[in-house]
Formats: structure tokens, sequence, C-alpha cells
């Protein structure tokens, strides 16, 4: 890690390292392990020592630092303001990536995207529609297929114009950046302006929140400023409904909505899903750990967490947590929260919305 | 590794005692790797946690071991006591004394892995959770389905069940809903030797002296409690919040008095003194404040809130509505102040002791200004935080910039526990004694109250395994 210089940053780090870890209570990898070490407050600590070379065990810290979901759980329930861990973890990932110190998920992950331009491995380009609103395809929806056709089927009856495009090497980077890619991770952002620019687009959908915020807050933070309206698909839904431009059923079946850790911590999305449901006739069945309370579904394997076995055990817990509510249908926003969330028949809401529409 | 220790050194553990304990709960929940070692080598002792930013630790672990159940830990210490390996448990190391400190390197038993929620009995108005689980998570648990636990201390966020037993702790709402001895009705406790102890759940028994309070404050010396059976309340209907200013310390305990010798019971009942109101309610300047939250059935709230008013206004009591209360509300769990003040080289502590009401004004006046007068002192201040028909807690928080760090420390604590025995109080009201207050426990219980405590210790724990250097020096 390179050694802090700016004293604000050292005070940030030390001020958590010597709280009483007011926010582990929220932390999805320390409740599913029970492990101290892996609580925000510890990392902190592992932190600062490490950046004060105080550990010989470099492996063992590295180790840690993908030991945490990166959900921003911590920064959500943090007692100081203008602070997030996540900032300084990520920082350790970048020096683990530059000594060649990754898990072996994260390892496999990487050298796909090497390969292929995109974490899952060789695809077709997906090009469609015109206009100057566009829908990114991430690559989960890409690899899911029915959340992609559910969208086709709503900008149809909606009649709006879209331009659809992903699939190929088109990935927002998202791997790299948790992997600690950094140069990697910029020419993707590069690469991902040039392709939202050479499409002239003024608003992109996106329907993956880790992508939203890549597009949203790192691309600026490593340098890459895209000058569009990047909306979640929720929020594009919701305003579809709002405006009349979609006639739906109504459904008589109870709901459990899975808040994606991103999309409610990052991007404050909470509500709008939740109006769909309600315009859509589903009584929601809240979970224990919703809203901003929610706990990460555990991810797509080596990206956000690192290390599989606690990735593993905040999947299960999360799965666990949302079959209680023993509810009809198990919806969420995000493409990677539905399918590692499968045990419960997880969907996207854009699915939901699109099995709804009467058509005319 | 280059972290320092300023109690004791890294310990040693045989080999075979880890092999044992591996088959037992699993390779992956044993652990000597630096980063854990470094985890779990302190608790929220603020002079630990001061001492913790410059990479010196009171003293680091030789394992940690993550059981997830009862059995585990049976298996744990059968093992413990046959190749005399200390063990110290870890709750959810929000403990003030030092209670969690690995003291002679011993063993950690990381009770974390146990934090489920069991079952609720809406009749019986009760609830099971295993020990581990984070107040917060257990008061979210309890609110989703209607209830509340009631118990909500500063630490709700930090601290597990268990901990609440192990130091029989309090909650700011606990003039309503009581105190941790009042809300457990029956646990799961594995002993030291490795037997499995259960107090079931019935709300009073006769069955000779209560062995459920022999682990209340036990401080995981006497046994490990694994599972609790704890009472409910549903969540209140009414709320309702008042605040006054009185003239003086002295008048505000007096209305206080007055209201629970009333019967009145509100769930919150707090008196700042000046240098605290000022610092939490701008508007209310440099007056003793008194808040209270009255919650319940309508009816009973604004019985209990119209005694309350009669007695603080008959009393001089100037109303100053909800404003205050809503501001205590929205400041109780922000404990930022304290990392950025020890990091400009600040010593930083909280001091709660109890009294009767006789005592109480004349307590909070010798323990200010023997605290005051301690060298390097900057700011000395305090409030009543939990009350009784028959008294108060008095809670002290104290900073200094002093030149000797270690001096200052000792020599406050020193001021502040004389001045509490020399007025009858008692030297803890809820944080335990853990490490650090062991040094005053022959003042407070007297050479005949050590020994006993010490001839318990020793009954329950012959080899002296569990907890060693905690509550009762020792306990050999």
């Amino acid at each position: 890690m390179s050694k802090m210089e700016d004293k604000k940053e050292l005070e940030q780090i030390t001020n958590c390292a010597m709280c009483a870890n007011m926010c582990k209570h929220s932390c999805p990898t320390y409740l599913a392990t029970g492990k101290e070490t892996i609580t925000p407050q510890k990392k902190a600590r592992l932190i600062l020592y490490e950046e004060k070379a105080f550990i010989d065990d470099e492996q063992g810290f590295f180790d840690v630092m993908f030991q945490c979901a990166m959900c921003g759980a911590c920064k959500a329930h943090c007692i100081y303001d203008d602070y997030d861990l996540r900032k300084f973890i990520q920082r350790g990932r970048s020096k683990a990536f530059k000594e060649g110190i990754l898990p072996n998920d994260t390892a496999k992950r990487i050298e796909t995207f090497r390969r292929f331009g995109n974490p899952h491995g060789e695809r077709q380009l997906l090009e469609k529609g015109t206009g100057d609103v566009g829908y990114f395809v991430s690559c989960s929806a890409y690899r899911d297929q029915q959340l992609p056709q559910a969208m086709d089927r709503i900008i149809s009856a909606s009649k709006e114009q879209v331009h659809e495009f992903g699939g190929a090497d088109i990935c927002c980077g998202a791997p790299l950046y948790y992997a600690g890619d950094t140069e990697g991770f910029k020419k993707v952002a590069e690469k991902i302006k040039g392709e939202i620019e050479k499409r002239k687009l003024r608003k992109v959908i996106v329907d993956c929140p880790s992508c939203l915020k890549m597009m949203t807050e790192i691309y600026h933070d490593a340098g890459v400023d895209i000058d569009v309206e990047f909306v979640h698909t929720t929020v594009f839904l919701n305003g579809l409904l709002r405006e009349g431009k979609l006639r739906v059923n109504r459904a008589s079946a109870t709901a459990t909505y899975h808040d994606p850790c991103i999309l409610v911590n990052d991007e404050g999305i909470a509500t709008a899903p939740r109006e769909i449901l309600e315009v859509l006739g589903f009584e929601i069945r809240e979970p224990v750990y919703s809203r901003e309370d929610t706990h990460c579904c555990g991810g797509l394997s080596g990206v956000k967490i690192g290390d599989a076995e606690v990735a593993n055990k905040v999947n299960l817990m999360r799965i666990d947590e949302l079959k209680e509510t023993a509810a009809d249908v198990y919806l969420s926003a995000c493409p990677t929260c539905k399918s590692v969330l499968s045990d419960v028949d997880m969907k996207d809401i854009t699915e939901i919305v699109a099995d709804q529409i009467i058509d005319e | 590794m280059d972290i320092k220790t300023f109690l004791s050194n890294k310990g040693e553990v045989p080999s075979e005692f880890i092999e044992k304990v591996k088959h037992i709960v699993g390779e992956e929940n044993v652990s000597e790797r630096e980063c854990d070692i470094i985890s779990y080598s302190l608790d929220y002792w603020l002079y630990g946690v001061f001492l913790s930013q410059y990479g010196n630790l009171p003293s680091l672990p030789c394992v940690v071991i993550s059981p997830k159940n009862h059995e585990e830990i049976q298996g744990i210490l059968k093992y413990a006591n046959e190749n005399k390996v200390n063990i110290t448990p870890f709750g959810g190391g929000s403990g003030v004394l030092g209670g969690a400190i690995p003291m002679e390197g011993s063993a950690i038993l990381n009770l974390q892995r146990m934090n489920k929620f069991i079952s609720l009995d809406e009749m019986s108005l009760v609830a099971e959770f295993e020990a581990g689980i984070i107040g917060a998570n257990l008061e979210r648990e309890l609110n989703h389905r209607g209830y509340s636990m009631g118990n909500i201390p500063q630490s709700l966020y930090c601290s597990t069940l268990g901990g609440w037993i192990a130091t029989r702790a309090v909650g700011q709402f606990s003039t309503k809903y009581g105190k941790i001895e009042d809300m457990v009705l029956g646990m799961e406790v594995v002993l030291p030797d490795g037997n499995l102890l259960n107090i079931k759940p019935v709300p009073r028994r006769s069955t000779g002296p209560s062995l459920k309070d022999l682990f209340l404050g036990s401080e995981g010396t006497l046994g490990i409690v694994t599972k609790a059976v704890v009472s409910v309340h549903p969540l209140p209907e009414a709320t309702i919040k008042l605040s006054f200013a009185l003239p003086s310390i002295e008048a505000a305990v007096e209305v206080v008095r007055r209201i629970l010798r009333d019967d009145a019971k509100p769930a919150v009942v707090r008196i700042f003194d000046e240098a605290e109101s000022e610092r939490y309610f701008k508007e209310v300047g440099s007056k003793v404040t008194i808040v209270f939250i009255s919650e319940g059935k309508p009816d009973f709230v604004a019985l209990e809130s119209s005694v309350i008013k009669k007695i603080a206004e008959e009393s001089g009591g100037e109303p100053l509505g909800e404003n205050p209360v809503n501001i205590w509300l929205e400041k109780r769990f922000d404990i930022g102040a304290g990392p950025i003040l020890m990091q400009r080289g600040g010593i930083v502590d909280t001091i709660e002791v109890v009294s009767l009401f006789k005592d109480a004004a004349k307590l909070y006046d010798d323990m200010m200004s023997a605290m005051k007068a301690v060298e390097g002192a900057i700011s000395v201040s305090g409030h009543f935080s939990h009350f009784y028909r028959e008294g108060a807690c008095l809670y002290i928080t104290f900073v200094g910039f002093p030149k000797d760090p270690m001096r200052y420390y000792k020599d406050t604590w020193t001021a502040a526990m004389e001045a509490t025995l020399r007025n009858d109080g008692s030297i803890s009201h809820h944080h335990g004694i853990g490490y650090w207050r062991i040094q005053f426990m022959q003042q407070e219980l007297g050479a005949g109250g050590v020994e006993l405590l010490q001839r318990i210790k020793c009954a329950l724990d012959p080899n002296g395994i569990l907890n060693r250097g905690k509550l009762v020096e020792d306990g050999r």
C-alpha cells in the first residue's frame, strides 16, 4: 500500500481503528462467519498496522482484504461522515494485485476477463433498437437472458425508443476493480465511455447496481467522466408505470423484495422497487434485514468477495433470511443477486413487470 | 511481528491441544494467524484502545478458537483442563474494563458464531437467542415481530446478549424495562469443567440460591453462557417526551426521586449536569437538564407524563419541550469524539457508580472535584442515567491531556473510586470489573467478600482456566 501521506486519510482510518465497531452488526461477512477479524473496525486496525509496517504476514493481510463484501453496510451505519472504509480496503486489494497475490477465484475471473473482455467468457455482441436512450445489458443480465428479454417486452409495450447494447467485450470492469487491477479498470472505463459516446446516448438505463456504481462513481474516481444520465432499471420502470405508459394486471400474491446492497447503500434506491410492487398489487413481506439493513447476496465468485468460502457463507445466510418470509414470489433488482439466490427461485423485478403487462 | 505488548506476552499452547480442538471445531475455526491474533487482543478498554494506535496491545492470544455450539465448547473446555490451557471468552469485544483481554496470552474462545434468533413465545412474552447475537440484531428480530427486549445500551450495535449477561449490563431504557438481571429468565451455560447447566425459563423459583444470578456478572470466569431466554415487551403504542431545566443537580435528583416514589416508571430518565447539557443541548446552555421518555399504552403514558410534569413544575423545573429529548435520541450512540481526542494524545474514559438517593448529590460533587483535581484533567462531566426508587447510577466522562498518560489514568480512576467508597457508593453500576477494576475490589467487597468470590471460582474452576486475571485475581 502506498504510504498515506494525506493526513486526513490517516486520521480517518485511525478513527475507524479506534471506534467501538459500531457498524459490525451490519457487516454480512462478519455475521455469516462470526469472525471478529473481518469486522470493519478490525479491518481498519489491520490497515493502519500494515501502513505502519507492523504486520509480517502480508498474505494473511491480503486474505482479510478479500473477505469483504464491499457492500457499503459499514458506510451506511458509520458514526463518521465522509468516510468509506472500502476506499482503504480497495487499496489493500490493489497492492495484492500488484504483488500477484489474489484469491484463486479472483485470479480465474481476471484471467477470463483478459481473454474475453468480460468475466464470463466468449459471447456475441448484443445491439438493437435506436434512439438516444440506451439500455446497457450487464454481463450477468446477458448471461441470464430472461432479464433482457423482459426489458424487450417492456420497451415494446411502452413504445419507448431504446438502444440496447451489451455482450462481447462490453463490460463495466467491476471484476477488475474489485480485484485491485487499477490500470486495467481505467482502460475499461475509457472503453465504455467510447462505447456510450459512439452511440450518441444522452441517457443510459443500467440493470446492474454494480455497473451503475462503476459508471456514476468509480469511473470518476479513476479520472473518466461520461456526460450522460444513468438510471437504474427500477427507476425507469417505475417512471413508465407512473406515467401510464404500461398497462399491467394486478397480482394477488405475496412478494419479498431483496434489496441489492449496492443499489440501496450506494445508489439510495429502495423506494422505487417497492412502488412498482405496489402498483402490481403484491403484498410485500419484508425480511428482517431489508432496505439499508439488507445483507449482500454473496455475489459472483471471485468478484466483490474474493474468498469463496466467505462468499458461500454470506450467500447461505441471505437465503435463510429470505426464506423466513415464506412469500409466494422473491424479487430483486440485480442480475447477480438473481443468479446466486436461485435457491428461493429469485426473479428480477423487470421480469415480473413484463409478466403483468396487458397486451394492447 | 512489530506489535508490542504492555500487559503480558503472547502465550504458548501445546500443539496437542490445538490438534484436538481442530478435530472438534474444524481446522478453519482454529487460527494462529497474525491478523487473528491482533484482532482478539483487546476489547474496548479505552486505555488499551489509546495505546493500540501505536501498535501497542495489552496481550496477544496464543490461538483463536471459534466454536458453533455448546457441544463444541464442552469438548474444548475438557481438553483445556487436561492441558492446563487458559481460555478467555470473547463476545462482542465491547467491554470497557478489559474483561476480554487474553491475559497471559491465553486462548481466545470466540463466541460470535452463535448469533441466531431461536424462538418467540408470544403468550409468555419470552424469546430465546444464542448468546453471541449482537444487541441491535436481537432487537431487529424482535421489532420485526412487534416486540422489544427493552435493553438498549450505548453498545447496542457492538455488544452481545452473552456479554450483557456476563457484565450485568443495563440499557438506556432501564427505568421501565429493568436491567439484564430482570430480563433473563433462563440460560444454558457450559461450566468450566465442560459440563452443561440448563437453567429453565420461569418467572421466579424458590429452589435454593439463584443459580442464574451466579452467572449474571460472572464475566466469563464461572462459565460460558451459550443461550438465554429473555423477557420481551410489545412495541410501545405511544411515546411522550419531556424535559426540564433545574437549578442544580440536587434539585434534579430530588425531582426524579419524587416521581419514582409516586410509582411512575418512565422508560428513560437522565439528568445531565451543566457541562453535559451545554455539550448536548446548545440552546439550553449551561443548566442542569432532565430528559424523560414515557412509553407504552396511551392511557398509562398520558397518566405517567402528567405525574412527571406536575412534580417537575412544582419543583421549579423549567419545561424545555421535546427538543432536548430528540437531540439526545439522535446523539446517544455517537462515540466519535473519543478516537479523535485519543489521536491527539487525549486520555478518555467513563466511570459509572451507584448510590442511594441520600448520597447521590454529595457523591456527584465529591467525585467531580476529586477527578478535576488530577493533574492533566481537561474536562470532567457527568449525568445520572439509571434510576431506582432507592437511588441512581452516576456516569462520569473524563478527558485529560497529561504528560504521563498512565499516571493520569490511574490517578483519575483512584480519585473516582475513593470518592465513591467515601460516599457509600458501589464502584460499578453496569460496566463490571474486568481487568482494570480488580484493584478496587478489596475496598468494595472487603477481604471477606473477595475471598468468597475466590472460593466460588475455585469450586467451579479448580484449574483456573476460565478468564484468568479478571473479576477475582487469579481465583486460587
